[in-house]
């Protein structure tokens, strides 16, 4: 093949592109640096949350924390209930509407099918109740006494692992799906790196996420107008402290999140005991919440967002997983009773830096919990 | 089921007043005569004119307000026509006012099912027994429930059948059935009515509002487009036939303005932005140009100039008419609720039809996994699916958690869109005359819940509830305005 030489306007055209790119490269740098010089204003810097999955410690092939293997989801539990080697014709009644009806209703029923908890001695999360108990894991920075039981019961459903269907959709689905746009407004701020004094307030944003230019990355320095209308009972203050760069609030009584799948106008999660560890720059904030998870209501989000059939593809059944959080749930006994309600967890987060507006201060009242 | 012939004929009475004639449109009159006829109940009384609470009433329009959608005329066959129903707008209907429906091939999860286009209905008297695995992860070959009374696909959907000679004409053919006889079809596919329709005008079937999906394939009441102009659309939403851009952004009209006189001025025109009209078009269907107050060319419907809103947040949006004096615009509206009904805010995002305490109002979404893809969302079909949804079929444990909306004694229903129904409480189905039954209000004659999960008015709990996200054996949220999801455009 013959090869030609770029003509000089060709060549010159070139170089001018390079410039061009330069100058734009310096710039973008340039404008990032200013909004990140501007970000913490009057002592106050927004966050939209733009990643999210519910903590799970992976080793490979999950050797360590699931040397049993993984979890049966739907399909195999199905075939093992009403197997087609059998020959029987089964009915609709004894074997589909028994198990959706199964999933929304709940009994004290033994599990019927080996259910693998996730084992092992790491987990990410923090320790929830000051105490270094033996069902307790280490984090990897070698805290220990970390309370993370829903990782037991979430840790060997493929689903919730890296690149598991609820992973990948938690987080892919957030996007186009503004019910998820969850926020957090740090005030009272001084100084980012440390202040013993901070106020962090929870909002849902209105705005669609501003993605930066590879559009799969998420560019800090949008604006998110603060939801004030709908979205009052997702707004809940905070008190904590930063040190080190490093955000940790006090644990707050109830905090309730917003998690829908698009199509579904209702899900959220009711963390007991919330609390937050955040790593914080000008650009990001990036972490964990923790706190006790609402079992029903963890299972109820899971029912209604996530069907049968997409809970498959995790491997993931909701039956199983219901009886698991049950016999695993750690914390806020029911008074009457004295079975756990909720369930130690921990979410990975990362939020981008946004400018929050808010449209009418005086309507914004934090809610008072449950 | 079906009434026989004379009874249905017996309902029709004022159905000459319910058809719209091509003269009238022709001529851009208001559709009086269909409005007039839509509002009767059974025995030909004004029925019962619904909620009124002011605030909520921009999501519908009373009973007797004469705003009808106009539609574009196109050739039938003899003896078809358009009558334009209360909610769902023109649809055509047969000889003796039964709306018209096909069921076009649309795929689910694992397969195909439906008609396709210029073939044979694939709608036939064959009773079908087993599911046909088309939604996952549940396999084909499932015994279907009540099989002692499942009806066949043609006992509820019966072909709309063509005489010998019949010619085609427009977008009407005729297509062989696999007996023998001749079926209309309308754009290639085959034509049903179904016998859930009880009266004309009555689209109880199927709806316009987009459907499928994991919802199962469903039936499309056909009808004629409207009569817009090319830079509009019309939508079908919860709240009725939302008028739209071309490129689905909302239109709105203001209080501010004159019968065919824009005052939006400079100031108004930093939030608005008038709908651009081309410089010559004939007025019709209630549809005029005028100069806006720039002097351009400007698109005012029934009288009222029509803008965009520069801040909307989406398409078909309802955000510009929060603003004080601004109105989204409708081709015509859905009919008010049963007085007593309100409307909530929800955390969900957006507007929901509330009880009287202001809890949600849930509706029952149902079809089954056979190649028919028959309803189960009816008091007149098996009651296997929601029983097992909702009370893992125990009915108690059923009512306790989704129960009924029961209607006050003697309260009567909305035009032919809501109405009360007796219902026995144990099996779902209609009550016998005699029976101990329940009065419970319906909407497109299936009735109607709340959730038990909602514990306060604003929240929708119960939204999802049931298979497939609640789309196809489970409750949905009765949803006016959703900013996050557009659950009021679905049916």
């Amino acid at each position: 093949m013959k090869h030609e030489q770029p003509s000089m306007t060709q060549q010159r055209s070139k170089v001018s592109h390079l410039l061009l790119g330069a100058v734009a490269l310096a710039t973008l740098v340039a404008g990032e640096a200013a909004i990140a010089a501007d970000a913490l204003r009057d002592g106050r810097i927004g966050y939209v949350m733009t990643e999210r999955r519910w903590a799970v410690y992976e080793t490979e092939g999950g050797k360590t924390e699931c040397p049993h293997g993984f979890n049966l989801g739907p399909r195999e539990q199905f075939e093992l209930l009403f197997p087609k080697s059998s020959g029987k014709v089964y009915t609709e009644m004894e074997s589909h509407l028994m198990r959706e009806g199964g999933a929304f209703h709940a009994t004290d029923s033994k599990e019927p099918f080996p259910f693998y908890d996730a084992g092992g001695t790491m987990s990410y999360g923090m320790n929830l109740d000051g105490k270094i108990g033996p069902n307790d894991f280490q984090s990897p920075e070698g805290v220990k006494g970390i309370d993370n039981q829903l990782y037991r019961a979430i840790g060997c459903i493929g689903a919730y692992r890296m690149n598991g269907v609820v992973s990948f959709f938690d987080t892919n689905d957030m996007f186009k799906n503004g019910y998820n746009r969850w926020m957090i407004e740090l005030t009272g701020v001084d100084n980012l790196t440390n202040d013993d004094d901070v106020t962090v307030t929870t909002y849902r944003g209105l705005d669609d996420l501003q993605r930066d230019g590879t559009g799969a990355a998420f560019a800090p320095g949008a604006t998110q107008e603060v939801d004030v209308r709908w979205g009052q009972s997702f707004v809940f203050k905070l008190k904590g402290k930063i040190v080190n760069g490093v955000l940790t609030t006090d644990p707050i009584d109830t905090l309730k999140w917003p998690n829908s799948q698009p199509g579904v106008s209702s899900g959220y999660y009711d963390m007991r005991g919330a609390r937050l560890q955040l790593n914080l720059t000008q650009q990001t904030a990036t972490g964990l919440m923790v706190g006790y998870v609402d079992v029903e209501g963890f299972s109820h989000q899971l029912n209604t967002n996530w069907a049968t059939h997409h809970q498959s593809y995790g491997q993931l059944s909701a039956p199983s997983l219901h009886r698991a959080l049950r016999r695993l749930a750690d914390g806020y006994p029911d008074p009457k009773t004295g079975v756990n309600t909720a369930i130690s967890s921990a979410i990975q987060l990362t939020l981008t830096q946004v400018f929050l507006v808010h449209p009418d201060q005086k309507n914004v009242v934090a809610a008072a919990g449950r | 089921m079906r009434p026989p012939l004379k009874q249905f004929l017996a309902l029709s009475t004022g159905l000459a007043s319910a058809v719209v004639t091509t003269a009238a449109l022709l001529i851009g009159t208001p559709l009086v005569a269909g409005a007039a006829a839509a509002a009767k109940d059974p025995q030909g009384n004004q029925s019962n004119q619904g909620a009124k609470d002011a605030a909520s009433s921009k999501y519908w329009q009373s009973a007797d307000m004469p705003e009808r959608e106009p539609y574009r005329v196109e050739p039938m066959p003899p003896g078809f026509q358009v009558i334009v129903a209360e909610f769902e707008g023109p649809i055509f209907a047969d000889h003796e006012g039964r709306t018209l429906y096909t069921w076009p091939l649309r795929s689910l999860r694992n397969g195909a099912t439906g008609d396709r286009q210029t073939k044979a209905s694939a709608c036939t008297q064959e009773v079908l027994r087993v599911t046909g695995g088309l939604m996952s992860p549940y396999p084909a070959g499932l015994v279907l429930p009540d099989l002692d009374t499942r009806p066949s696909c043609v006992a509820l959907w019966p072909p709309v059948l063509a005489p010998k000679d019949a010619k085609k004409v427009g977008k009407w053919s005729v297509i062989p059935r696999e007996d023998g006889a001749d079926q209309w079809a309308y754009d290639g596919y085959p034509v049903y009515t179904s016998v859930l329709d009880q009266q004309p005008g009555d689209v109880r079937g199927g709806t316009k509002m987009a459907g499928g999906g994991d919802g199962g394939v469903v039936r499309d009441p056909i009808g004629p487009k409207p009569a817009v102009p090319p830079e509009f659309q019309v939508l079908s939403s919860s709240s009725g036939r939302l008028l739209v851009s071309k490129e689905r952004y909302s239109v709105y009209t203001w209080d501010g303005d004159g019968p065919n006189v824009s005052n939006c001025d400079d100031k108004c025109l930093v939030d608005w932005t008038p709908v651009r009209a081309p410089e010559i078009a004939t007025a019709r269907d209630g549809w005029v140009i005028i100069k806006g107050a720039t002097g351009i060319n400007q698109w005012a419907f029934r009288g009222k100039p029509l803008y965009t809103y520069n801040h909307d947040r989406g398409l078909r949006s309802f955000w510009g008419a929060d603003v004080p004096g601004w109105h989204n615009i409708y081709t015509q509206r859905t009919l008010p609720p049963p007085e007593g009904f309100t409307v909530q805010d929800v955390e969900a995002g957006g507007e929901v039809l509330a009880d009287s305490r202001g809890r949600t109002i849930y509706t029952y979404n149902c079809r089954d996994d056979s190649y028919a893809q028959l309803a189960c969302d009816n008091p007149d079909s098996t009651q296997a699916y929601r029983l097992a949804i909702c009370g893992n079929g125990d009915p108690k444990v059923c009512r306790e958690t989704f129960p009924y909306v029961i209607a006050p004694a003697g309260a009567k229903g909305v035009g032919r869109l809501w109405s009360v129904i007796a219902i026995d409480p144990d099996t779902g189905h209609r009550a016998v005359p005699g029976q101990a039954s329940l009065n419970v209000w319906a909407y497109r004659d299936r009735p109607v819940y709340t959730y038990a999960g909602d514990d306060k008015p604003g929240v929708t709990n119960g939204d999802g509830y049931g298979e497939f996200t609640g789309k196809r054996n489970g409750f949905k949220a009765f949803v006016f305005r959703d900013i996050f999801q557009g659950n009021a455009f679905r049916q």
